[in-house]
């Protein structure tokens, strides 16, 4: 699963580093949601959401179910009415607009092709809605199909079509009508594993050759979202808990939630013991050990307690080298996933979780054996108790 | 769903409303209206009266009640035992087969209930089955009439049955009949008790054929309605009639009491 | 039997052994004496003649009637228009009971099913306190216009009868459409509309489509149970609209004319199966084919 240097074609208008919007991004965005909040019988769906997404961006909406991802993308679609707040496409208030007036395209779980039309019909529907000409049409959905890959399936049923094939039908009938917008909510779900990385590809170089759409990618896979999206936006409990650039956020998550749900986490409670500006690092207490992490934005003062974050696969087996932290416990059981051996290691109590890469494997003990760890300070996230209410 | 703005469903829904008032409750308006009907000459009845439900109970419309109550359930029951016969004898036979079964059970409902009457009234008027001028006749009718909605029902309750249970049951050592009465059976009651529900209630409003061959001491009461209705008595047919639709749904009602003490059905 | 475990193919056999062909018999038998047997009873009354011996004399006769010619062609326009106006009306209300939900919709839904128990003659009852000449329409009108003439006679009239055919069996074609509609998954619906297609336009090219099948199950319903009504007409008793049902009972009970009344009976029966038969086609192309539901 690596990352896909994508970020390169962003456009340069995107801020790379903050995690927070700014008033100015409004103005540019290609979707923007102000404030908006859906109530729904008495539940609160969505609270007080401001997201952007900026023209030519991908942006995933992450989140466990119920967290008011799908809430937010039938929200800009139209289909969710706002009880407050503000949506706007490229700069225009849409909020009191019906979606069939938004010039939108949307894709979902489950295709939802009309089962009575040909592919080639499927594709056209848009375009006859909007009285383009019949010749015109023909042409257009010609070129769409052929984006997709499905030109030889013009004349078949839906029915005659394996899943990824209608997903892609699916995907050209919303590109016909070119939209500013394309939303699309859990995509590939429905498919199978091993067709979903194809697919992210897919999607991928769609957007390579569309480089002006804008898209809502909405997906509970966050490998999914790791591998296509310039920025990704995580939600909990109706509310945007992080938001900023894929990297960014996996690499430096900024709240305890984020760095459990995106990617897996080692969670470590540590006490702040004192700060070392110039290498930009804080030095902290765990459990009798002396770690080195790296600084968290804005004040901490000794003492104060803070949880430690370091995914699995930036630890290693290991005394390593002089300025690595190491971390010392017993081996509880390893588990073999393939690519690498999923070491438990208990630390004073707490269980700790290291993938260790195969050809690590010589030095691996017994179950109950001694082990070190180490892991570099810069693959750690430091974050402060205190943090902002959303993410805990 | 496929309107957006709340003006225009609000639109629809006041439409629907009205042609569900208009079509459907004004109908049952009129008919309870006219039935506590003193006089009825202007736009609006007067002299409110209960006067109409009161004949109802005595007299001849008395014995109309309860003859149709009887036939209803006489025809019922024994539409049930057929049709659910029928539709156990049936199951899991080859196709052709079971089709044409299927078939020849639910043609009755095809073919206008006159000429039910008229087909038992030619074949049973003459000897050696003489039932011509007696209540059997009009019973053999409704049983005709209502023994395919019996046969639908409990088939269609059949066909969804897994007939996992009955494998268990036979493979722990029941015998077929013993299957049938402890297992089957009561696995089927949701759909048994429908099927006599609508069969009671069809019953009781049964009547093209009834008045083909009813014999002078067996008027059922939509018969009984007629000819009140026909002699211009029109608020004492209203009151016949709200007794008749009170009449089918407290059997409806008893019914699905039985069906709500079932046990859950999978 | 042992009580000891049986591999399954032996245990249904055991099960299927009780299913000998006789257990059909019965019941069969039963049907058969109260319904075929009467049935074939028709069919030669209707072809012997008054010496008893076979002719088609009676049926030449009764068929080539005015009076029967008359009572066709009324029972077909009546059970048409019928027919036409029950899938308007029941269209029109299924579409909004499914596709602009509110809460109550499912109630609504049953209270509709409800009504598929109910006498006809109910309809027609009602209707007369409403437009017929003693009616409520009627006299407003007659207070209104200050006349003593009752303006709106289309009571006693194949309109009368139509009306009152409408608004009993528009149900039985609401049944089939509600299932119909509740099959269209409600994310075409809107990806239709994200696509740019109005309501009109979703409904013409999406639910209609989807319509289709019910609709022609749903018209073969009504026209069969239009075609056989019986009650409706009996209760109107209008001058002049005379069924083919209606003919069946006046030939048998006040003219005695046996003959006569079987061969009528005769007529409908076959135009019924017939339509029971197409029924039954299209129910099973709507749905895959529940056998024996209605």
């Amino acid at each position: 699963m690596g990352l896909v240097s994508n970020i390169g074609s962003l456009p340069t208008a995107l801020s790379a580093a903050s995690a927070e919007t700014s008033a100015a991004g409004f103005a540019r965005a290609g979707i923007a949601l102000e404030g908006v909040t859906v109530t729904y019988r008495g539940t609160v769906a969505l609270q007080a959401l401001d997201l952007s997404v900026a023209p030519g961006e991908i942006l995933a909406l992450i989140g466990p179910s119920g967290s008011g991802k799908t809430t937010a993308l039938r929200a800009v679609a139209g289909f969710v009415k706002p009880t407050a707040g503000r949506i706007r496409l490229g700069g225009a208030d849409v909020t009191d607009l019906a979606p069939y007036r938004r010039h939108i395209g949307m894709v979902v779980q489950h295709y939802a092709l009309f089962e009575h039309m040909r592919v080639q019909d499927n594709v056209a529907f848009g375009l006859r809605a909007r009285g383009a000409k019949p010749l015109a049409i023909a042409g257009r959905v010609a070129e769409c199909l052929e984006l997709v890959g499905m030109a030889e399936y013009a004349n078949r049923f839906p029915r005659e079509l394996s899943g990824g094939q209608q997903q892609r039908v699916a995907i050209a009938r919303a590109l016909a009508v070119r939209p500013r917008v394309l939303l699309l909510d859990e995509p590939l779900s429905a498919l199978d594993a091993s067709l979903r990385s194809s697919m992210v590809d897919e999607i991928i170089r769609l957007h390579h050759e569309l480089p002006d759409l804008t898209v809502l990618y909405v997906t509970h896979d966050q490998s999914e979202a790791l591998t296509l999206a310039d920025r990704i936006g995580v939600m909990n409990q109706s509310r945007l808990v992080s938001v900023g650039p894929a990297r960014e956020i996996y690499h430096r998550p900024p709240c305890l939630f984020t760095a459990e749900f995106l990617g897996s986490a080692n969670l470590l409670p540590v006490t702040h013991a004192c700060s070392d500006e110039p290498t930009g690092t804080a030095v902290v207490k765990f459990r009798g050990h002396y770690l080195r992490a790296t600084a968290p934005r804005g004040t901490v003062r000794s003492g104060d307690r803070a949880t430690l974050c370091i995914r699995p696969h930036d630890l290693r087996v290991g005394e390593g080298a002089e300025t690595d932290n190491k971390v010392r416990g017993s081996l509880k059981r390893s588990q073999w996933v393939g690519s690498a051996f999923r070491l438990f290691v208990d630390v004073n109590g707490l269980e700790i979780r290291a993938d260790a890469p195969r050809h690590d494997c010589g030095t691996i003990p017994e179950s109950g054996g001694a082990v070190t760890l180490h892991f570099a300070a810069d693959d750690t996230t430091l974050i402060p108790e205190v943090h902002s209410a959303n993410g805990d | 769903m496929l309107l957006h703005s709340r003006s225009v469903r609000v639109t629809a829904w006041g439409v629907l409303a009205i042609l569900f008032i208009g079509i459907f409750g004004l109908p049952l308006l009129m008919v309870f209206l006219s039935s506590i009907a003193g006089q009825w000459n202007g736009i609006f009845p007067t002299g409110l009266t209960l006067h109409h439900y009161v004949t109802a109970f005595h007299g001849a419309t008395a014995r109309h009640l309860q003859t149709s109550v009887i036939t209803a359930a006489g025809a019922s029951s024994l539409a049930l035992v057929i049709g659910t016969w029928g539709a156990l004898a049936n199951r899991g036979r080859k196709r052709a087969v079971s089709r044409v079964v299927d078939g020849l059970f639910m043609i009755p409902i095809a073919v206008p209930s006159v000429s039910v009457g008229l087909g038992l009234l030619v074949a049973f008027s003459r000897p050696p089955v003489l039932l011509n001028g007696t209540a059997y006749i009009v019973l053999a009718a409704h049983t005709v009439i209502v023994v395919a909605f019996a046969y639908g029902t409990v088939s269609s309750g059949l066909a969804r049955l897994s007939s996992d249970q009955e494998l268990v049951a036979a493979s722990l050592g029941a015998r077929p009949g013993y299957v049938l009465w402890r297992v089957t059976l009561p696995l089927l009651r949701p759909q048994l008790i429908a099927a006599a529900s609508l069969s009671f209630a069809l019953s009781m409003g049964e009547l093209g054929a009834t008045i083909m061959l009813y014999p002078p001491g067996w008027v059922t009461l939509p018969v009984g309605i007629f000819a009140l209705s026909d002699r211009g008595s029109v608020s004492e047919a209203s009151a016949l009639t709200v007794l008749l639709l009170a009449m089918t749904g407290a059997g409806l009602s008893l019914l699905s009491l039985a069906r709500s003490r079932a046990p859950a059905s999978h | 039997m042992a009580i000891e475990s049986l591999p399954l193919s032996a245990v249904r056999a055991t099960l299927e052994k009780g299913r000998s062909p006789w257990s059909l018999l019965p019941p069969m038998t039963a049907i058969g004496l109260l319904f075929y047997y009467p049935l074939s009873l028709i069919v030669s009354q209707a072809l012997t003649s008054n010496s008893g011996a076979w002719s088609i004399a009676v049926a030449r006769r009764t068929l080539t009637s005015r009076l029967f010619r008359r009572a066709l062609a009324r029972t077909l326009e009546i059970a048409l228009s019928s027919t036409a106006g029950c899938l308007l009306l029941g269209l029109a209300l299924a579409l909004v009971v499914s596709f602009v939900p509110f809460r109550g919709a499912a109630l609504l839904a049953r209270t509709v099913d409800a009504f598929l128990a109910f006498p006809s003659f109910l309809i027609a009852l009602a209707l007369t306190f409403l437009y017929g000449s003693a009616g409520i329409i009627n006299a407003g009108l007659m207070a209104l216009m200050h006349t003593s003439v009752a303006p709106l006679d289309f009571l006693y009239s194949p309109a009368g009868v139509i009306l009152a055919e409408i608004t009993f069996y528009t149900p039985f074609a609401m049944r089939p459409l509600l299932a119909g509609f509740a099959t269209v998954r409600r994310e075409q619906l809107e990806i239709a509309s994200s696509l740019g297609a109005g309501p009109g336009r979703i409904v013409r090219e999406i639910i209609l489509p989807a319509a289709v099948p019910a609709l022609l199950a749903g018209g073969s319903l009504c026209l069969l149970l239009t075609l056989n009504e019986f009650g409706i007409v009996l209760f109107i008793s209008a001058k002049g609209v005379i069924t083919l049902p209606m003919l069946i009972y006046e030939k048998a009970i006040q003219e005695f004319d046996y003959s006569a009344a079987c061969v009528i009976a005769l007529v409908d029966i076959a135009l019924s199966l017939t339509l029971y038969a197409l029924y039954r086609l299209l129910l099973a192309r709507s749905r895959g084919g529940d056998a024996a539901a209605l």
